[in-house]
């Protein structure tokens, strides 16, 4: 074993301390699927900037928070700062607090046949065996995946039965409430064949206080199920947010995730998606908006392994201050994958000199019978069009704010969900005229 | 009578046309009415970076008028637009404007555009993610805001858009369309004369209106602009062709060469240009460049 840095230290005296004290691992087999994590994660070590995955990011400040991840018993009374920030406050929801799934504050009484939302820990007593199979294939590929499968505390299961679909959107909402925390969950979204899901993952601080919130996302479709997904990080201003997604898809499956990295110190979100029969399609959208000395990272990897499978791929920023941004974005193309479509551009918006982002894309394409087509840019704003508005009587100040705005809602036109798009639009105008 | 004559009788006669002057009311929106001194440009120098473009152009705009500025390529025709409209990238080295007896080019482009001042543009800009209606009322509102009125509320806006875009023969699709984003050059400046129509603006220079429209799209734009014409407002057409003029009659024309009003006169001198070409025109704007030269000698 390589010598143990202080963070891997302070990070094993929490494991060691809490392994045992979430209720739903307490068996002998959670236990060693946890060791299994924590080995990972010790054999990988802390990231650094030395590695090509975290070149640009660094995480040295997270690496000096001792964050403890002891389990809590959150007040219900956070309800009344929460509330504001619900993005659909009708809809159904799952909400968990400082990794703790609050039945108080969720609405899961509405949910259509074959819906089935629970917390993990439910789901684990009953079907534990299932779960550690499904999460274990994501727990060992990234360090911080290894690390939430160590010390995760409590997590969202969402399962559609065939033909089932949830057309209202649902929530489900991480909140986290205390100073110097660590919470590290899962969500596990599972659609069997046909089955239609629309759902919203909202992320939110409510402390100005350093903290961590590590989460990983394992959303399986199967023949011909629908998933649409929209992320909002609104987290808080000296926080980490630290979250990998894998998804496979079947035969002629449709997902669509809209990211929207909007508030937090640090963000870093990887995307994997895996294409495993034809006709299967994803379209991979987000924003991210960093000022001060924020920094948000995405890394997304879509992997064509069948033929006949498209992806569209599309990730803007807008940049002000010292802030930066990372954009790297993977597609792989197997030999077999003939007549595979695919699509990625990323656009970068830089208000000010000082910001800085680093964007690349990375083709592997193996196969010889595919369009694929890339693109990125980094510019600021267009003078033409600002001269445009202005010449038409609109203070220069709100011309640019327009400018920015309809930078930005591209990204959420491209949201199908209704109530969801026009939700977005009024909270990222408000962030924008801020 | 040769046409400098012509010009100078008609200058004469401008002179001693006695308008009444500017009033303005404490809005901040200047009221006009017909023959009001509303543009004077004096010994207007300009430059595009260090290239001098503008060389001393004079030119006196009454409210109810319509002035043509017609001048080959290169004469300094747009160069003109841009400084009344306030482009950043035009400096001016001497020379002054006001406008409704205030030195414009101490404004801002915004401040300019809600004192009444409207350019048409010649490429009118695409902005993707902005939507037509969206500007109209933003500028609408802002201009109104600026005079002291109340903003319109959403039904009287539409009412009055819609209304306008009849004038236009638009369809009502387009109001909900990006601005400009993917329309066609005849939709681009109907859009542009739309906005003129929405602003109702106190001097209007349109640059190039004519320029990429069919004949049908350019009788929509010209029927668009005539009807805006009123005894309150002046318009300055800038044009590079007679064939605009057919449509809308100016009160004078004016000949730019050399980045200098080389002729002046009535509707008759464009149709001269049209038989003549512009090949005489440069020979004169050389002269007055060397004339000018010469001065800066003695």
């Amino acid at each position: 074993m390589p010598l143990m840095s202080d963070i891997v230290a302070h990070y094993q005296s929490q494991f060691e301390q809490h392994r045992n004290a979430w209720s739903w691992s307490g068996d002998h087999s959670w236990q060693a699927w946890r060791q299994a994590g924590w080995n990972a994660f010790v054999a990988r070590g802390f990231p650094s900037q030395r590695q090509e995955e975290w070149k640009y990011t660094n995480l040295a400040a997270l690496e000096k928070l001792l964050l403890s991840c002891e389990p809590c018993v959150p007040d219900p009374l956070i309800w009344d700062r929460l509330a504001p920030q619900i993005l659909l406050p009708t809809a159904q929801r799952i909400v968990l607090v400082d990794g703790v799934f609050m039945p108080q504050l969720s609405r899961l009484q509405e949910l259509p046949s074959g819906v089935k939302v629970e917390p993990i820990s439910a789901g684990a007593q009953r079907q534990g065996v299932y779960l550690r199979d499904l999460l274990q294939q994501a727990c060992h590929t990234t360090p911080f995946g290894a690390l939430n499968t160590a010390l995760v505390s409590e997590g969202v299961w969402i399962s559609l039965e065939p033909d089932a679909a949830m057309l209202e959107p649902l929530l489900v909402v991480h909140v986290t409430t205390r100073a110097h925390r660590a919470t590290h969950g899962v969500n596990i979204i599972e659609l069997a064949d046909r089955s239609k899901l629309t759902v919203v993952e909202q992320s939110i601080g409510l402390t100005d206080q350093p903290y961590f919130v590590n989460l990983v996302s394992r959303w399986s479709l199967g023949e011909s199920a629908q998933l649409e997904h929209i992320k909002l990080q609104q987290e808080g201003e000296r926080s980490y947010h630290i979250a990998l997604t894998q998804a496979s898809q079947q035969r002629s499956s449709q997902l669509s995730s809209h990211t929207f990295a909007l508030q937090g110190n640090l963000g870093r979100n990887d995307l994997q998606v895996s294409l495993q029969a034809p006709g299967a399609f994803v379209r991979l959208k987000g924003l991210y908006r960093v000022g001060g000395k924020q920094l948000q990272d995405i890394h997304t990897s879509i992997r064509h392994e069948s033929p006949d499978c498209g992806s569209d791929e599309s990730f803007k920023g807008i940049l002000a201050d010292s802030g930066r941004a990372v954009f790297n974005g993977k597609i792989f193309v197997a030999p077999q994958a003939q007549r595979t479509v695919s699509q990625q551009s990323n656009h970068n918006l830089l208000l000010s000199d000082l910001a800085e982002v680093d964007t690349k894309p990375q083709l592997e394409i193996f196969a010889d019978d595919v369009k694929c087509a890339h693109g990125a840019t980094v510019g600021q704003l267009d003078a033409e069009q600002w001269f445009y508005l202005r010449s038409r009587g609109i203070e220069a100040a709100l011309a640019r704010t327009l400018l920015i705005e309809a930078f930005a809602l591209d990204i959420v036109a491209s949201v199908p969900a209704y109530p969801v798009r026009t939700a977005l639009e009024e909270l990222l105008r408000g962030l924008i005229h801020e | 009578m040769s046409l400098k004559a012509a010009a100078r009788l008609l200058k004469r006669a401008q002179r001693e046309f006695t308008g009444n002057e500017t009033r303005r009311v404490d809005l901040g929106f200047p009221i006009t009415q017909n023959g009001m001194k509303m543009l004077i440009i004096n010994n207007l120098h300009a430059a595009v970076g260090e290239k001098p473009i503008l060389k001393g152009i004079d030119l006196e705009v009454r409210a109810g008028e319509v002035h043509a500025i017609m001048g080959p390529n290169g004469s300094g025709k747009s160069t003109l637009s841009n400084v009344l409209a306030g482009r950043e990238e035009v400096s001016v080295t001497a020379g002054s404007v006001q406008y409704l007896g205030q030195d414009l080019l101490a404004l801002d482009v915004e401040s300019r555009a809600r004192a009444g001042v409207f350019l048409a543009f010649q490429y009118p800009v695409e902005i993707p993610g902005v939507g037509n209606v969206y500007l109209l009322k933003a500028a609408l509102n802002a201009q109104r805001k600026h005079r002291g009125l109340p903003e319109l509320d959403a039904m009287d806006f539409l009412a009055l858009v819609k209304d306008k875009m009849k004038l236009m023969e638009m369809n009502e699709s387009m109001l909900y369309r990006s601005v400009n984003e993917g329309f066609s050059g005849g939709e681009k400046k109907r859009n542009e004369i739309l906005q003129m129509a929405v602003l109702e603006p106190r001097l209007a220079i349109l640059d190039e209106t004519d320029s990429g429209l069919d004949i049908d799209a350019l009788k929509i734009v010209s029927h668009g602009v005539n009807s805006l014409r009123s005894p309150e407002r002046a318009m300055i057409l800038v044009t590079h062709y007679q064939r605009l003029l057919d449509y809308i009659k100016p009160d004078y024309v004016h000949v730019l060469a050399g980045g200098r009003i080389v002729r002046s006169g009535g509707p008759e001198l464009a149709l001269e240009l049209e038989k003549q070409g512009y090949s005489w025109v440069a020979q004169e704007g050389q002269e007055a460049q060397r004339g000018s030269g010469n001065a800066t000698h003695e």
